[in-house]
C-alpha cells in the first residue's frame, strides 16, 4: 500500500474522518468541564488551606484541604476513574459526566497547590496594607491579593491543562470513545496503526499548541500594570 | 487619645524559644501629640508601633483607644483601623491599582464616602502632595518618595484620628527623603496625632512632641527633643545618640 492509501484508509474510507472528530469533541468536553471544575474546587480548597487561627495555626479547614490534596495526588488518576465509574457513580449512565467529575476532582488538587503558591508569592506587604485601612482579610483577598496572585498562577495553571487535556486519553479505560481510543480502534479495523496514531498526536499537538498561544496571550495582558 | 498598659509581645521562634520583644511599656498618648521613637535596630519599636493598630497581636497588656481595650477579642478591629493611619518603610501601594484606585479603595469599599465624593478628596490630598498628574498611573512606575507620598494620601483618605509610621524613610534613596519629610511635617503642623518611628534624627528634633527611646522592650527614656538630644539621661542613649548624630 502507498501512503496515500494508507491515508484514505485511516481518515477517509466509510467517513472515518468523523469518528477523530466525535473523539475529538469528548476529550475536549470532558478536558474543559473538568478544567473548569478544577479551578473551582482548586480555589476553594487553597483559601481553606491557607486558613489560620489567630495565633498562626492551621484551623479544621485546612487540615481538610491538606488531607482531599493528599488523598488524590497520592493515588492514580486511572483509579480514581475506576472507582468514580465502578463504584461512586456506577448507577449513573452519563460516561462523560462522570469521567468529567473525576478528572475535575483530580486536577482541582493540583490547581489547589498552584493557587496556593500563586497566593503566598504575593508580597506580605500587600495584605497588611489593606488590613491597616481596615479592610477585611476577604476584601483584602479578593480585591487586592487574588488579582495579583492569577499573574503566578496563569502559568503554572496552563501547564495542569495541558497535562489534563493529554490525560483524558484514559477515558479508554471505561469504554469511553475518545480521540485516543478512536485512534485506537481504526488502527484495529484497518491493520495500519502508522496513520491513525500519528494522526491523533498531531490532532492533541495542533489543540495544545492553540491553547500555549492563548495562554501566552493572556499572560502578557495581565502584566499590563507591570509596565514602568 | 491611646494609652499602653503593660504591653509584652513575646515571639516563638522556630527553635522553640521564645524572644521577649516587648518587656511591660506604660505610655500614655495624648491628641495632637507627635510621639516619636528612636532606638537600635532590634529594640522593639517597630513591633510597639504595630501593636498600636493590632497588626501584632500583643501577648499580654491592654491597648485602650477612646476607651475601649482595642486588645479584646470581641472588638471590631477593622472599625478601630478605620480611624488609624499607618505608613510603612515598604509602601505597600496595592500594585494592581492605580494611584486614584488605591487611594480610593477603602473609603468607597466601607461605605464611608460615594466613589465621586472619594475622587474629589483623592485629588485634592494629591494636589497637595504635588502628585496629582500621576493619578491613572500604576506605582510601578513611580519612585520610592512617590509612593511614600502617595502611601500617606492613601491613609489620609479615610480620615484617620491618628497616623502611625513605621520607619517611612528607611527604604528611601536619599535625595527622596526630604520630600517624605515635608508632606509629615506639613501633616504635623496640621495638627494630626502621629506616632513616627524613624531614624531622622532631624524630623525628631524639628516635629516631636515627645521622643522616646526604646531599647530591649523598653522605654527607657522619654522627654522632650530638647532635653531628649541636648541632655540625655541614660549611658545607653548617650551611646545611642553618640552614633547617629
Amino acid at each position: 500500500m502507498t501512503l496515500y492509501e494508507r491515508f484514505i484508509a485511516a481518515f477517509v474510507t466509510s467517513d472515518r474522518w468523523k469518528l477523530y472528530i466525535s473523539g475529538l469533541g469528548i476529550t475536549l468536553e470532558i478536558a474543559v468541564f473538568a478544567g473548569i471544575l478544577g479551578i473551582i474546587i482548586g480555589t476553594i480548597l487553597a483559601l481553606m488551606k491557607l486558613t489560620t487561627t489567630e495565633d498562626g495555626k492551621p484551623t479544621i479547614a485546612s487540615h481538610i484541604a491538606t488531607i482531599y490534596i493528599d488523598v488524590i495526588r497520592g493515588t492514580p488518576s486511572v483509579l480514581q476513574l475506576l472507582i468514580m465509574w465502578f463504584i461512586i457513580m456506577a448507577s449513573s449512565n452519563n460516561g462523560i459526566l462522570v469521567a468529567s467529575l473525576s478528572f475535575g476532582i483530580n486536577s482541582g488538587a493540583y490547581v489547589s497547590e498552584i493557587v496556593r503558591a500563586g497566593i503566598m508569592a504575593v508580597d506580605k506587604g500587600q495584605m497588611e496594607a489593606g488590613r491597616s485601612l481596615g479592610l477585611s482579610k476577604g476584601t483584602t483577598m479578593r480585591y487586592i491579593v487574588l488579582p495579583q496572585a492569577i499573574k503566578n498562577i496563569i502559568p503554572p495553571l496552563g501547564n495542569e491543562f495541558i497535562t489534563l487535556i493529554k490525560e483524558t486519553a484514559i477515558v479508554g479505560y471505561v469504554s469511553l470513545t475518545d480521540l485516543t481510543r478512536v485512534a485506537n480502534q481504526i488502527a484495529s479495523r484497518t491493520y495500519d496503526a502508522f496513520m491513525p496514531l500519528i494522526g491523533a498526536a498531531v490532532i492533541y499537538f495542533v489543540i495544545i499548541k492553540l491553547l500555549i498561544i492563548f495562554l501566552g496571550y493572556l499572560e502578557r495582558r495581565m502584566r499590563r500594570s507591570d509596565i514602568r | 487619645m491611646i494609652s499602653v498598659k503593660n504591653l509584652c509581645k513575646e515571639f516563638k521562634n522556630t527553635d522553640g524559644t521564645v524572644t521577649q520583644v516587648l518587656k511591660g511599656i506604660n505610655y500614655e498618648i495624648n491628641k495632637g501629640e507627635k510621639i516619636v521613637i528612636v532606638g537600635p535596630s532590634g529594640s522593639g519599636k517597630s513591633t510597639f508601633l504595630r501593636c498600636l493598630n493590632m497588626m501584632e497581636r500583643p501577648t499580654s497588656g491592654q491597648i485602650i483607644f477612646d476607651g475601649v481595650d482595642i486588645t479584646d477579642h470581641k472588638v471590631n478591629i477593622n472599625k478601630v483601623r478605620e480611624r488609624m493611619g499607618m505608613v510603612f518603610q515598604n509602601f505597600n501601594l496595592f500594585n494592581n491599582l492605580t494611584v486614584m484606585q488605591n487611594i480610593i479603595l477603602a473609603p468607597v469599599k466601607l461605605g464611608i464616602i460615594t466613589e465621586a465624593q472619594a475622587r474629589e478628596k483623592a485629588k485634592e490630598l494629591l494636589e497637595r502632595v504635588n502628585l496629582l498628574d500621576k493619578a491613572d498611573v500604576y506605582p510601578a512606575s513611580l519612585s520610592g518618595g512617590q509612593k511614600q507620598r502617595i502611601a500617606i494620601v492613601r491613609s489620609l483618605c479615610m480620615n484617620p484620628e491618628v497616623m502611625l509610621f513605621d520607619e517611612p524613610t528607611s527604604a528611601l534613596d536619599p535625595e527622596m527623603v526630604g520630600e517624605v519629610l515635608d508632606v509629615m511635617k506639613k501633616l504635623a503642623d496640621e495638627g494630626m496625632t502621629m506616632v513616627v518611628v524613624t531614624h531622622e534624627m532631624g524630623f525628631a528634633k524639628e516635629v516631636a512632641t515627645k521622643v522616646l527611646f526604646v531599647d530591649e522592650g523598653n522605654i527607657l527614656e522619654e522627654n522632650t527633643p530638647k532635653e531628649f538630644f541636648e541632655n540625655p539621661q541614660s549611658k545607653r542613649l548617650q551611646d545611642f545618640l553618640s552614633k547617629v548624630l
